[in-house]
């Protein structure tokens, strides 16, 4: 079927980006195929009729959030001696991979134990821009006002923060 | 074909926390972080769509929007402690032990 073979494409995707984010020694080659990660990630929600998300996704995520993340990384002018010296790198991935696998294999049993439901794409009246806003504005109103509250707050932060002056030894 | 999204939502979640405690540079824990938020987001979506609600789509949303707050946040400080120590390793950042 072609949306279970869009499914493998965008998986494997995924996951070679994010593996890519971990190994990548310079923090512009991880934001990059952090970036071919999210792409996928869209992808799949689109595969999974969230079209608002899918939008979302490529313009918040994959545009505002990492264009933020690469301009304050080019901002910084990191040499390659700038970067930590990491020579047991591989040495504490595999190690904390060790760790962490139970874990993974734990939440992987308990999907094993739900039932199976089909992901088929679905047409209109689901994960539309309608629906969803309607959502948002009726029902999770006061959320919707507590982050616009944390957005603005986050946003004085950031300046105060970054607008220092007069501080560095 | 659901399970499909949860275990790769399993597999992204577990790489986030790998990369969280085994790297050493700070964007790259960062990034981490942000994906460990995009596993939750897939999970999200994909009981949304198994359960027709679209409840999961504004959970998601919000996740979004708490990390673009955070990115910023995040970003300010990493600025702050770039030009303290000229340094991007978080081994160096111990401003707090006693």
């Amino acid at each position: 079927m072609f949306a279970d073979g869009l499914f493998i494409v965008f998986a494997t995707l995924a996951v070679l980006g994010a593996v890519g984010l971990v190994l990548f020694r310079h923090p512009m080659n991880g934001a990059m195929s952090f970036v071919v990660t999210l792409i996928s990630l869209a992808g799949l929600y689109a595969l999974l009729s969230a079209k608002l998300i899918f939008a979302l996704q490529l313009i918040v995520y994959a545009g505002a959030i990492m264009s933020l993340i690469v301009f304050i990384i080019m901002f910084l002018n990191i040499q390659p001696d700038d970067l930590p010296q990491e020579e047991m790198k591989l040495f504490y991935v595999l190690v904390s991979a060790i760790v962490v696998c139970p874990i993974g294999l734990l939440l992987a049993k308990i999907v094993k134990s739900l039932p199976v439901h089909s992901t088929a794409i679905m047409g209109n009246k689901f994960g539309g821009v309608k629906e969803v806003g309607l959502l948002l504005f009726r029902d999770w109103l006061i959320p919707f006002e507590i982050v616009s509250i944390l957005l603005l707050v986050s946003l004085v932060g950031a300046v105060i923060l970054a607008g220092k002056r007069g501080t560095t030894k | 074909m659901m399970h499909g999204y949860l275990y790769l939502s399993i597999i992204l979640f577990c790489l986030g926390i790998v990369g969280v405690v085994a790297r050493r540079n700070v964007f790259t824990v960062f990034m981490s972080i942000e994906l460990m938020l995009n596993a939750a987001n897939l999970v999200f979506v994909t009981f949304a769509r198994v359960h027709e609600n679209i409840d999961g789509h504004v959970l998601a949303m919000m996740v979004m929007a708490v990390a673009a707050a955070e990115a910023a946040l995040a970003l300010a400080v990493v600025i702050l402690l770039h030009k303290h120590k000229s340094k991007l390793d978080t081994n160096v950042f111990s401003l707090l032990k006693g």
